[in-house]
């Protein structure tokens, strides 16, 4: 019984991952679109500015939006892949039990601030959209449809730093590597 | 708590939690939600949110992947290797040619890339097997290199220069075009030092027969200048239209991707999944870069709202000293944190603090934060934690890190004493912003 408990636990989360990776992917390219929007759009604003005399309004609006969504749609791909900027050089100090729990803790630090700033965020975007906030600008924009993405990457981030703690999976011939940073 | 134990406190945390290896992103979100929910309390943490969201929704910002992204679309392309071709024909047959070349296409490639870390990489590839055979000094090759690489953040278009002038509220168009004499001059400084040490100790150098630089004709030179004129387009979209107020440093950023991509196209050289390559790679640094700037933001916030920061300016009013003693400790402790910490860690934590002192103390916050923009660079090649040392490093193949230690400190020395000239004569830097 308990067996049968454990195997369907285990389709689950097989189930879990293979979408939530799914999902960081997305996240991936619909990063790149962001940032492509950002070059097209300041393309088209010197374009227009200097042969067309036609000064586009909407041009560094969709900049400034774009590269809110471009931050953290990427940014649960960086967790995965383990790419945060780190001081890693404590790994390589310590032996080799001692890096994997040091690993290991910084883990538990990124599910836990991950986590609580997934709160905060959505708690704020939840805020605006109750109370209507929109965002100054030439044609003002609900603020939440921008801010959202804010919850999401730090949501999708900290359901990676989960499951990264897995402490079995944590390379002890490559410590350096198995945490984050430039090694 | 007084402001001074308040300040020692969160920086002595912010260093720990550095050190500790998490994520500098998740570091920052630990210290300042910590500080959040001890000093403003549970009301504070929707400015933590809202100042997250001003910094990522800030256009200013969007010349980072765009910079990032005209750097990856010409090395992903290969579009650089016509570069290299003919910057080595345009160097004559001389003792140490390679060392020239290295400087050379250092700087070109400064004017091209907006961090020294793919710079490193690239000559670590490329040019450093070649010299190693040909049996130029190990060290010196390392040294030039890095140092080299290291021009790039300096040199416009440049990364830091934009997180510098957008923490600080400076002009960022007038950091950028700031960095092009300082640039030079480190260049030069590079090349005098590289070619008085092969002077002075001629085993550093292979003779010129045994060199093997080829024979070039005065018609292969032409080719080799005519080859260089659509790297020249790039440079113009971005430098030119910045100075001649064309355009916007993000604009010029995004002209500068334009310039790029036909580069690369009229090369041959262009293809879709280059293209989705580099952009994947330019949002991938975005979201690193930004991350950490979002999250550190409420720091600076905390201190002013403890007092630390007017305090602190208040102190240093009261000191009285000379305020080249003062510029003099403002650079030491940078110099000395980073060796240790990341660059931009760094600059998010001590430009809240300076930005203040820059009015009381009379300085010029370009000229400044342009001596500034050099110190930090200077972390990149000084050991232990230097990233163009490790892009460097996992590059090169054979060679151990404490060579690389070793040929590092000359260099380091020598971007301390440029440092020093442009204190001396502000002018250097001042003079490019004044024309905008």
């Amino acid at each position: 019984m308990a067996l049968s408990y454990f195997l369907i636990g285990m389709g689950i989360y097989r189930q879990f991952t293979h979408w939530h990776d799914r999902l960081t992917v997305a996240g991936y390219y619909l990063a790149c679109v962001a940032l492509a929007i950002i070059f097209g759009a300041y393309i088209i604003e010197v374009f227009a500015r200097y042969f067309l005399n036609a000064p586009q309004w909407w041009a560094s609006e969709a900049v400034s939006y774009s590269l809110c969504a471009c931050t953290f749609l990427m940014m649960p791909y960086v967790t995965w892949k383990r790419g945060h900027v780190a001081v890693a050089l404590i790994f390589d100090l310590l032996p080799t039990n001692g890096a994997r729990i040091a690993i290991w803790l910084t883990y538990l630090l990124g599910t836990l601030f991950c986590g609580f700033a997934t709160w905060i965020s959505m708690d704020e975007t939840a805020r605006q959209y109750i109370n209507n906030i929109d965002l100054m600008a030439v044609k003002p924009v609900p603020k939440y449809l921008i801010s959202i993405f804010i919850p999401f990457g730090f949501a999708s981030s900290t359901l990676h730093f989960i499951r990264l703690l897995e402490f079995k999976a944590i390379d002890p011939d490559n410590l350096s590597a198995g945490g984050f940073g430039e090694d | 708590m007084g402001w001074e134990a308040t300040l020692i406190t969160a920086l002595m945390l912010l260093l720990a939690a550095f050190m500790s290896g998490a994520p500098l992103f998740v570091a920052f979100l630990a210290i300042n939600l910590t500080g959040v929910a001890i000093i403003l309390g549970p009301a504070g943490f929707g400015m933590v949110a809202n100042s997250i969201f001003d910094t990522t929704n800030n256009a200013d910002l969007a010349t980072v992947p765009l910079f990032i992204l005209m750097a990856e679309v010409l090395f992903r392309s290969g579009t650089v290797d016509v570069l290299f071709d003919a910057v080595d024909k345009l160097i004559g047959r001389m003792k140490g040619r390679q060392y020239v070349l290295t400087i050379s296409l250092s700087t070109v490639f400064g004017a091209l890339s907006g961090a020294g870390m793919a710079v490193a990489a690239m000559l670590a590839r490329t040019i450093f097997p070649t010299m190693r055979n040909r049996g130029y000094d190990t060290k010196l090759a390392i040294g030039n290199i890095l140092a080299g690489a290291s021009l790039a953040p300096i040199i416009p278009p440049s990364v830091l220069a934009i997180i510098i002038g957008t923490l600080s509220n400076t002009s960022i168009a007038g950091l950028l075009i700031g960095g092009i004499i300082p640039g030079l001059m480190l260049s030069a400084m590079f090349l005098t030092y590289t070619m008085v040490r092969v002077k002075l100790d001629p085993s550093l150098a292979p003779d010129d027969n045994d060199d093997e630089a080829p024979k070039i004709t005065i018609g292969e030179k032409l080719r080799a200048i005519a080859s260089c004129l659509p790297f020249a387009l790039i440079i113009f979209s971005v430098m030119g239209f910045i100075m001649f107020g064309i355009a916007t440093p993000s604009e010029a950023a995004a002209t500068g991707v334009l310039a790029a991509t036909i580069t690369a196209a009229y090369y041959g050289k262009l293809s879709w999944k280059m293209i989705t390559q580099s952009l994947g790679t330019a949002a991938f640094i975005t979201s690193m870069i930004l991350l950490i700037m979002a999250s550190s933001r409420m720091f600076s916030q905390l201190l002013a709202f403890t007092g630390a920061t007017s305090e602190l300016t208040n102190l240093i009013v009261n000191l009285g000293w000379h305020p080249m003693m003062m510029l003099f400790i403002m650079m030491a402790i940078p110099f000395i944190l980073c060796m240790f910490i990341d660059q931009i860690a760094l600059m998010l934590v001590v430009i809240p603090i300076y930005q203040p002192l820059l009015t009381t103390l009379g300085f010029d916050p370009i000229w400044f934060w342009l001596i500034m923009l050099l110190n930090v660079t200077v972390g990149g090649i000084s050991p232990p934690f230097g990233y163009v040392i490790f892009a460097f490093q996992g590059a090169a193949d054979n060679v151990k890190i404490a060579d690389v230690f070793r040929a590092s400190w000359p260099f380091v020395v020598l971007f301390l004493l440029g440092m020093v000239v442009l204190a001396a004569f502000p002018a250097l830097v001042t003079f490019l912003p004044g024309l905008i």
